[in-house]
């Protein structure tokens, strides 16, 4: 009950975002179920007559279908950008198979005796493909359309992950935050929404042969109605466009805490990561949310504005380690700090970019660095003990794991053995209090946010402040789990704004008040 | 009227039609008359270039059909198929209606002829004027097909096995009051059959085919009583007895005997 209560809540408080997003998702379907319509039915209508050409168009057609729904919207990023262009296009071509096959399969089906009577009355091609072939296709048509729009409201979700609104916006915020209610109150309108539409459209393929002939003229203009309903993801009037992703967007350290502390207005998509910094790159957007070693920084050129209010809270990472580890292998803990103070954001970014984006192995990068700061020393190959070493699995976190292994062989006698790509970080925190592993890097803000879970009036009381966070989640870890954090290894991986280098230093943009700033006098 | 020569159709390998001249005077009523395969649809749909001939021509009021376009000729051509080929999502009136439409008569007077049609062939306008063809039983749907043929008066009609589908009752019925249709007078008419009984009926001429040819033509008393060839001798014996019966006047018992006589040494 209490769930059920909750949602309502939700969906009744966000009721304008929910209106604008379900209405966006209707304009998107229709415009692509317009546009599929206007080309799918006539080559339907044409493969019936020329044959060979039929096997290639529905060949093609179905080829396009098993295009996975993302990896299609990401081909079409270098190509039409972002926003409802390649979101549409994408949804046209999953639509297009269905319209395609049953208007050949309908116009086919037509009794062969009903299409040489109609010639034989004196129809040309066209009277009869008008009067006969397509008012008796008309059902087997309708119910391909029908398939078409089901799918589009389906794959009309992902429209979220490149800029173009709809339902979606929701579902894939409420999946990052763990927002149960934010993804039901994205998932049950568009599962509401198709089946209304299923419906409806049903009754118009039952309808009497007399109607159809109306319902074929009605058509476009009823397709051309509900498109108008989809609108541009509505904002502020600013010359600049950010793109954050769906997390971002429901996250108090996030949208909502720069739109409160910063009194940010700026016109926002929603994207998803995995396309934002291409977007970015390709100058469709002009500030992003990202993590601030991301590799990508480097690979496009990007510059993180400062926090100057600080309402991202730090991300420090450093080595989180058993009790027991420590104080049985006294000799373990300043060799591990010796990595405390080395690297910083912009070292961790060229190091995440040399193997993300020049695809160097993690091990050769980490043993370079170590090489470059003189703390390399050849393994020992001692017998002493093993150390079990664990890390998350995204390539930070190898490289981080790959130094520990070595500083370990080279300054002492323990062994070590690796278990890396535990998955995120619910899955190393568990392995390390079940005693699964002994260490891994973590970060102080996944740490408070993620594990500890304070109420929000502490959470507020400690972000803004490197220290104070990392000596609570110390303080606690230590009590509560008998783990050890040790010195933290320099970087913040932590939330950030970014822009492109060369706008940022033409508009003069250094800080999120410089942005700002630069926001309001853009409108006066 | 109709005036074809020398006209050829093959299917693949298949010679369809082999060769054939003819023709039809006005007003003339003819029969193609043969087995399933001998071609004599083929020769048929050739008529109104629903196929056309791989060499040979046809010409209609001493105009080749070649030299005008299909759905002009094919106006001027009443069609009436072997399963009716009605228009399932037209009521009965817009089957009907069909070639006065595409003509573009006015309203009132393809209503009136629509009237007119069902009228003669006993359908009700006031109850089937807005039914449509799938409320009609086999009979009444082969009626339909009949008025949506002679809807807008063509000089020419066509019919592929026109009765062929129906039960022998039916067929009896149907084809009564197509015979008494008064609109047939001055029509030609070119039938196509299998049914012995039924080219006798009907034509003034028969054309006996087999294999893409004729094997003779003539009045249905030619091909009865002085058959050029074994193969039409034998094509009418099974039904010798009734079809001479029916070509002897009422009352010349002398030559109902000879006939019997001739029946019953055949069959010895």
């Amino acid at each position: 009950m209490d769930q059920s209560e909750s949602l309502w809540q939700f969906m009744h408080q966000q009721s304008a975002k929910l209106l604008q997003q379900t209405m966006q998702h209707i304009g998107l379907t229709f415009i692509s179920l317009f546009i599929t319509v206007l080309i799918g039915v006539p080559l339907g209508i044409y493969i019936t007559r020329h044959k060979k050409a039929a096997a290639l168009v529905l060949g093609f057609a179905g080829v396009l279908q098993t295009i996975p729904s993302i990896a299609l919207l990401g081909f079409m990023i270098p190509v039409l950008g972002i926003g409802p262009v390649p979101a549409i296009t994408a949804l046209f071509l999953y639509a297009l198979l269905p319209v395609i096959r049953n208007t050949y399969t309908g116009i086919n089906g037509v009794d062969p005796g009903v299409k040489e009577a109609a010639l034989a009355m004196g129809m040309t091609g066209w009277q009869r493909l008008l009067k006969v072939d397509l008012v008796l296709a008309f059902p087997v048509i309708m119910a391909g359309i029908r398939t078409a729009t089901v799918i589009n409201v389906g794959v009309g979700t992902l429209a979220a992950y490149i800029a173009a609104g709809g339902l979606g916006e929701f579902i894939f915020g409420g999946i990052a935050l763990n927002n149960t209610n934010m993804i039901l109150a994205g998932a049950i309108p568009a599962a509401l929404l198709a089946i209304l539409l299923d419906f409806l459209l049903s009754r118009v393929q039952r309808m009497s042969s007399k109607a159809r002939k109306t319902a074929l003229g009605a058509l476009p203009l009823v397709l051309l109605l509900f498109s108008s309903f989809y609108l541009m993801p509505l904002g502020y009037n600013s010359r600049l466009l950010a793109g954050f992703t769906p997390e971002f967007m429901g996250r108090k350290d996030g949208d909502i805490g720069l739109r409160a502390v910063y009194g940010l207005n700026i016109r926002t998509v929603v994207i998803s990561d995995a396309v934002m910094y291409k977007a970015i790159f390709n100058k469709k957007l002009d500030v992003i949310s990202g993590y601030s070693t991301d590799g990508r920084l480097k690979a496009y050129d990007l510059v993180t504005l400062d926090d100057d209010q600080k309402i991202f809270p730090p991300y420090y990472a450093a080595p989180v380690i058993r009790k027991e580890i420590v104080e049985q292998y006294p000799e373990l803990a300043p060799v591990l700090n010796k990595l405390a103070g080395k690297i910083n954001d912009s070292i961790m970014t060229e190091l995440n970019y040399r193997v993300e984006y020049l695809n160097q192995p993690a091990e050769k990068t980490a043993r370079d660095f170590l090489v470059a700061q003189g703390l390399y020393k050849t393994p020992r190959n001692g017998s002493k003990g093993v150390i079990r070493l664990g890390s998350k699995i995204f390539p930070e976190q190898y490289i981080l794991t790959d130094m520990y292994a070595m500083l370990i062989r080279g300054y002492t006698d323990l062994q070590v053995t690796s278990k890396t790509g535990l998955g995120g970080t619910k899955i190393c925190f568990e392995a390390l209090i079940h005693n699964q592993i002994d260490m891994y890097p973590e970060y102080t803000g996944t740490a408070l946010l993620a594990i500890l879970q304070p109420p929000s009036s502490e959470t507020g009381r400690l972000t803004g402040n490197r220290d104070s966070v990392y000596n609570y989640v110390r303080r606690r870890f230590d009590q509560e789990y008998q783990l050890y954090w040790l010195d933290p290894i320099g970087f913040n991986n932590a939330y950030a704004l970014m822009m492109r280098r060369g706008q940022a230093r033409q508009l003069r943009i250094q800080t999120i008040s410089d942005l700002t700033t630069y926001l309001k006098k853009d409108r006066s | 009227m109709i005036a074809v020569k020398n006209i050829t159709k093959t299917f693949g390998s298949h010679k369809a039609v082999d060769n054939v001249s003819f023709s039809v005077k006005e007003g003339e009523n003819i029969v193609f008359l043969g087995t399933s395969g001998c071609g004599k649809t083929t020769l048929l749909k050739m008529i109104n270039r629903l196929l056309e001939p791989d060499s040979g021509e046809i010409t209609i009021g001493g105009k080749p059909i070649a030299g005008e376009r299909p759905e002009d000729l094919r106006k001027k051509i009443g069609y009436v198929f072997q399963n009716n080929g009605l228009f399932p999502h037209y009521t009965i009136a817009e089957n009907i209606a069909t070639v006065p439409d595409l003509l573009h008569w006015d309203k009132e007077r393809t209503a009136q002829r629509v009237t007119e049609l069902m009228e003669k062939l006993h359908l009700s306008p006031a109850q089937y004027r807005s039914s449509y063809p799938a409320a009609l039983s086999g009979g009444q749907q082969q009626r339909v097909g009949i008025a949506r043929a002679l809807a807008a008066d063509p000089p020419i009609l066509l019919m592929d096995e026109p009765f062929g589908a129906l039960d022998p009752i039916t067929r009896a019925a149907v084809k009564k009051d197509f015979k008494e249709l008064d609109e047939l007078r001055s029509k030609t008419i070119v039938l196509v059959t299998h049914d012995v009984q039924e080219a006798f009926e009907l034509a003034d001429r028969i054309f006996l085919m087999d294999k893409g040819h004729f094997i003779q033509d003539g009045t249905p008393d030619e091909l009865l009583f002085a058959p050029k060839a074994d193969y039409v001798r034998t094509f009418f014996d099974e039904q010798r007895f009734p079809l001479e019966a029916s070509r002897i006047a009422a009352g010349d018992y002398p030559a109902l005997i000879r006939a019997f006589d001739n029946f019953k040494n055949r069959h010895r």
